[in-house]
């Protein structure tokens, strides 16, 4: 009896090895294709483009069977470390490259801007580039100053190596050592969550994020920005000043079937994907 | 003298019910706004379908069958070697020897490190170095390193809890080592190895900045253990802090992660009741 169930355990044991070991050749005998494409693709980078990617790399799959889109986070600086070092084929920065990076290739898939937010009952309706710099920098810190209530203010930064922080202190001026932060957040979603849950503080993220936050009953408001609206309308059209391109990013010239995803990226195809995850399609 | 001061002084008694009580109304208050978010979304189809529109709509089905794919490569790891460890050191090394008080405190050391340290390690080392890649594979060992020194030190508190006697009795009666450990001390020591299942397996599901690193964000449905795989604790952290739009599902997702764990945790527990315990008892 004990050696039946002995033999059982040995077997299940050997099945699931074996199981393990016969996954692998299936799958690559499945790549073989008619229009040649196949393979793994794997890109890593920016969490605000990595959703968007990975939605547009399920419909590169399903045009493509033979192809495996792999998609991974962890903040534009690593996508470029990534893209630069090999570890991925194509790395995802949420802004364009910079001067010094000119080692590399961009290819911008859409574009994002970034919005000043406050909590919705806080009074205050515009601030100046001016006061903005001061309320980051600490010499305002109760709303009092800039003709709002009687609180001190909150001030929700972005963490070091996100391309949101480097966009918002580049625009500004400043140096992330001069920001007197309150709050350091990762993501978009917690910036906003960071704010709707305390009426004195202020930060800033992804205005179609915020939008579709705001639409759907989130208490907080997106403020204009030297005058200017901060909609995705006046981002497409290019008349909002702090806005960014959500970039692919390769070592090399690419090639084969990096090459053909980042054109189908680009493409009018998936313009309806860079809408539903709330950024504005680039219109080449 | 106990009697009298219970009559006397019924403050201590209302302050532990008070404490008691505060604590399971933090749990209960958890459990049901997890219902009460998340039970509307749930439904077969949620449980089994791909998710879409980056986690706003479909199901977990692929999510799940990868944190179970995690969960198992790290048990399937770290029960033979932690149990094996565990009875090294409680078994086979002196109490006060260099070398036992030397892997005692490592792993004690180890059980306190934060798991963003484990995901770097699981990366720079499994994923990279052993050229695993981003795979349930990576994810699984990185998990297996974490759970491994609570399974370890709460299987030797179990094997150490075990009557002297027990060993002298066997000794007396011609036992082998082998048989005496297998068959008498080990099964003796279940709770302690009970409490360590319980722990590990509630470390590792809950697991979320180790993962990230090792096992990855793909949401499609694995197809060996080389693929990456996204785990329900990622998926969540992911639909809750990246996602606009995302809660319901977050939510969702999150009371499927409970009731996976308290069933994951019940069947560790039968098995090894299972296994073991019924060896001793007549």
């Amino acid at each position: 009896m004990k050696k039946l169930k002995n033999l059982a355990l040995i077997s299940i044991a050997l099945g699931i090895g074996l199981g393990i070991q016969s996954c692998n050749p299936s799958s690559q005998t499945a790549a073989q294709k008619p229009d040649g494409l196949q393979g793994k693709l794997v890109l890593t980078g920016s969490s605000t483009v990595a959703p968007l990617v990975a939605e547009i790399g399920k419909r590169f799959e399903s045009e493509h069977p033979g192809v495996r889109v792999d998609v991974q986070t962890g903040g534009s600086s690593r996508g470029i470390a990534d893209a630069r070092n090999g570890v991925a084929n194509i790395g995802m920065a949420s802004r364009s490259l910079k001067p010094e990076e000119n080692d590399l290739q961009g290819f911008a898939i859409a574009r994002d801007g970034i919005g000043i937010i406050v909590h919705k009952e806080n009074s205050v309706s515009s601030l100046s580039n001016q006061q903005i710099i001061d309320i980051y920098t600490g010499k305002i810190n109760n709303w009092q100053q800039v003709k709002g209530k009687n609180a001190p203010i909150t001030v929700v930064n972005k963490a070091e190596g996100r391309s949101t922080l480097e966009l918002f202190l580049a625009y500004f001026k400043l140096k992330n050592s001069d920001v007197k932060a309150s709050v350091v957040i990762g993501d978009n979603q917690q910036g906003i969550k960071t704010v709707a849950g305390n009426p004195n503080a202020i930060g800033y993220v992804s205005i179609g994020t915020a939008e579709f936050s705001i639409n759907n009953g989130i208490p907080i408001e997106l403020l204009p920005l030297n005058g200017i609206a901060a909609t995705t309308e006046n981002v497409k059209n290019g008349k909002f000043p702090l806005s960014r391109s959500l970039t692919l990013i390769t070592k090399t010239q690419p090639q084969g079937l990096d090459k053909a995803f980042i054109e189908f990226a680009q493409s009018p195809q998936v313009h309806d994907i860079v809408k539903s995850q709330d950024f504005v399609p680039i219109s080449k | 003298m106990g009697d009298r001061a219970k009559i006397d002084n019924p403050l201590p008694s209302i302050i532990i019910w008070a404490i008691a009580l505060f604590v399971t109304a933090a749990f209960c208050w958890i459990l049901g706004d997890l219902l009460w978010h998340g039970v509307g979304k749930l439904s077969w189809a949620f449980l089994t379908t791909a998710p879409q529109n980056a986690g706003r709509d479909g199901g977990i089905g692929p999510i799940l069958v990868s944190t179970c794919l995690i969960l198992g490569v790290c048990m399937a790891v770290s029960l033979p070697l932690g149990i094996s460890t565990a009875m090294l050191l409680a078994e086979f090394t002196n109490d006060e020897s260099w070398f036992g008080r030397l892997v005692r405190r490592s792993l004690d050391v180890l059980a306190g490190v934060p798991s963003i340290v484990f995901g770097l390690f699981g990366n720079a080392f499994f994923a990279v170095k052993l050229g695993l890649g981003f795979s349930i594979l990576s994810g699984g060992l990185t998990l297996a390193c974490m759970v491994l020194p609570i399974l370890i030190r709460s299987t030797e508190a179990g094997l150490r809890a075990v009557p002297a006697d027990y060993r002298l009795g066997a000794a007396a009666l011609g036992l082998s080592r082998t048989t005496t450990l297998w068959k008498l001390l080990l099964p003796a020591a279940t709770p302690g190895l009970i409490v360590g299942l319980v722990l590990g397996i509630g470390r590792a599901i809950a697991e979320t900045a180790a993962l990230i690193f090792t096992s990855g964000y793909v949401d499609r449905m694995p197809e060996s253990l080389l693929d990456s795989g996204r785990s329900l604790s990622v998926h969540i952290f992911d639909l809750s802090m990246n996602v606009a739009g995302g809660d319901s599902s977050a939510y969702a997702s999150a009371l499927v992660l409970s009731v996976l764990l308290l069933l994951v945790n019940g069947i560790a527990t039968w098995t090894a009741q299972f296994w073991l315990a019924r060896r001793i008892t007549p």
